[in-house]
């Protein structure tokens, strides 16, 4: 593969991860937020193979397929089989609106180009383009997580969040060590079971899986 | 001199296409849902009609509501000599570029919601505020979707763009150039009027936006409107096409290439008008509220595309 090639499809792939995330933004029911993850988690893939086939690297071929399996098979999955036990709950009213959430989107993007500016100075990989990108994804993952009043969806911008970091560490170092991606991979899964145990709980005490209802832990 | 046969060229094919390819979106469009739908050369037929028959002006009415049809008529026709329909360089580049363009288009919408208000119809100023509202979203999304593709040429020409573009093929392909083209279809959409937005096929009061606005005007004022609405989705489709896939356009002004650029430039909006036929049958209309969303969308790709090209290099 050529360098202006997967310099190209490193950008493109990385703008639609970015993308997928945003789409969660703007979306309006649970099940399309979870399929944006699983479509986000899907171009990571391919960001990862491109990386791979030009850097020649076997490992991440691995890396590739264990995500394939986890991020867009699995977690999905268990996502949709957590929505409809719970009842699905279409309608969510965010505390930012749909309009504004793009917007700041949009600035948190912005900003991730301004944080990500030294990085990509001090590097001369050809990745080093996408790398605000994957910044980007972590902002706007942060930011699902404190305007969504939903647990699901604070888990789904959990789970997106920590694509940005994958995405972030295959383009800045094109791959950490193998041991290193199993144990992140390992967390992500347990993090993501144990998430789901405390979703049930809140649905099991509250009736809802609205955060708001948490208020009356205070007293 | 040939350079300024080809600007003629290009506005008597602007006007005298426009109304075939809106006939071909609604024959699509009734294709695909199965009805057997009028010619495509029906909105010829309504034009001519329209033309014979007496106009009706109510007598509340200033000049404004007289003049508009002209003007919006006018400023298409100005448009369509200062954007790369079919050759690339041309004489009339150096007069405007995309922010005269830009905001040639902005000029008749404005001058329409100013026509719309003018008889003092309810429905009228109903789709004059409406048309504001979405106009005032869809403009800097236009404006930064095309900035976008400037940055990556250089220049905010609409031929050097697409000149800049055939030299580098390769580039077509790049986020950038991705997420602009995203940007500028929504913006098309509701620009013209299209369906996710408002629906060209229907006059029901609650969803109506341009038709609100044309309600007053009958004969040959009418025809002008209905005229100029169709050059405004001929230009957009044509800028669509060019300006991404610019394939086709005359580098070089010879006979040949002229030709096969016109047949290119057909082919080109063909397809387009295809697949916005196909979107149209696919989608529903949006809930006039949720416009805003998905025109800050459209803005949200606009300013990727800019961020892609421009902070990065």
């Amino acid at each position: 593969m050529s360098l202006a090639v997967f310099t190209q499809l490193s950008t493109l792939s990385c703008s639609l991860v970015l993308l997928m995330g945003i789409a969660v933004l703007w979306r309006h029911s649970l099940p399309a937020y979870i399929d944006s993850f699983a479509r986000q988690s899907f171009f990571i893939v391919i960001a990862i193979l491109s990386v791979a086939v030009y850097a020649r690297d076997w490992e991440l071929y691995l890396v590739a397929g264990i995500m394939f399996a986890l991020k867009v098979v699995l977690i999905p999955r268990l996502l949709h089989r957590a929505r409809t036990q719970i009842g699905a709950e279409l309608e969510i009213k965010p505390y930012v609106n749909t309009e504004m959430s793009v917007l700041l989107a949009g600035v948190l993007t912005l900003l991730a180009y301004a944080v990500a500016q030294p990085i990509v100075a001090l590097s001369d990989l050809p990745t080093r383009g996408s790398i605000p990108l994957a910044f980007a994804v972590v902002f706007v993952g942060l930011f699902i997580i404190v305007s969504r009043r939903t647990a699901l969806t604070q888990i789904v911008g959990f789970l997106i969040m920590e694509n940005g970091i994958a995405l972030l560490a295959v383009l800045a170092t094109y791959g950490v060590p193998f041991i290193v991606e199993i144990g992140v991979f390992l967390d992500v899964l347990l993090g993501f079971l144990v998430m789901q145990v405390f979703l049930y709980r809140i649905r099991e005490t509250f009736d809802s899986i609205n955060v708001d209802e948490m208020r009356k832990l205070r007293h | 001199m040939s350079g300024y046969l080809i600007e003629a060229f290009q506005c008597i094919l602007t006007v005298a296409a426009a109304p075939g390819l809106v006939g071909l979106v609604r024959w699509i469009k009734a294709r695909l849902q199965g009805r057997t739908g009028a010619s495509p050369l029906q909105p010829y037929r309504d034009l001519r009609k329209l033309l014979g028959k007496e106009a009706v002006v109510s007598t509340n009415t200033s000049w404004i509501f007289r003049f508009t049809p002209y003007l919006l008529f006018g400023s298409l026709v100005v448009i369509s000599a200062l954007v790369p329909l079919i050759a690339a360089p041309l004489p009339f580049d150096s007069l405007g570029d995309l922010v005269v363009v830009v905001y040639l288009l902005l000029l008749g919408t404005f001058f329409l919601s100013l026509a719309g208000l003018d008889p003092g119809t309810p429905f009228g100023g109903m789709g004059a505020s409406r048309e504001m509202t979405i106009a005032a979203l869809a403009e800097p999304a236009l404006a930064l979707s095309i900035f976008g593709l400037a940055v990556g040429a250089g220049s905010t020409n609409l031929g050097q763009i697409v000149a800049r573009t055939l030299q580098d093929p390769g580039s077509t392909l790049s986020a950038g150039h991705l997420l602009a083209f995203a940007s500028l279809f929504i913006v098309m959409l509701a620009e013209t009027g299209r369906l996710p937005i408002d629906n060209p096929s229907t006059h029901l009061e609650l969803t109506m936006i341009h038709e609100a606005m044309i309600l007053e005007y009958s004969g040959r004022y009418l025809a002008l409107i209905e005229w100029a609405a169709a050059m405004k989705l001929f230009i957009f489709l044509s800028l669509l096409a060019n300006l991404f896939v610019p394939w086709g356009v005359a580098a070089v002004i010879s006979p040949g290439a002229v030709l096969a650029a016109i047949g290119f430039l057909l082919l080109k909006v063909g397809v387009l008008a295809a697949s916005l036929a196909a979107l149209e049958t696919t989608l529903p209309k949006l809930r006039l509220f949720r416009v805003p969303e998905l025109l800050s969308v459209a803005f949200l790709f606009a300013l990727l595309a800019v961020a892609s090209s421009f902070l990065v290099r």
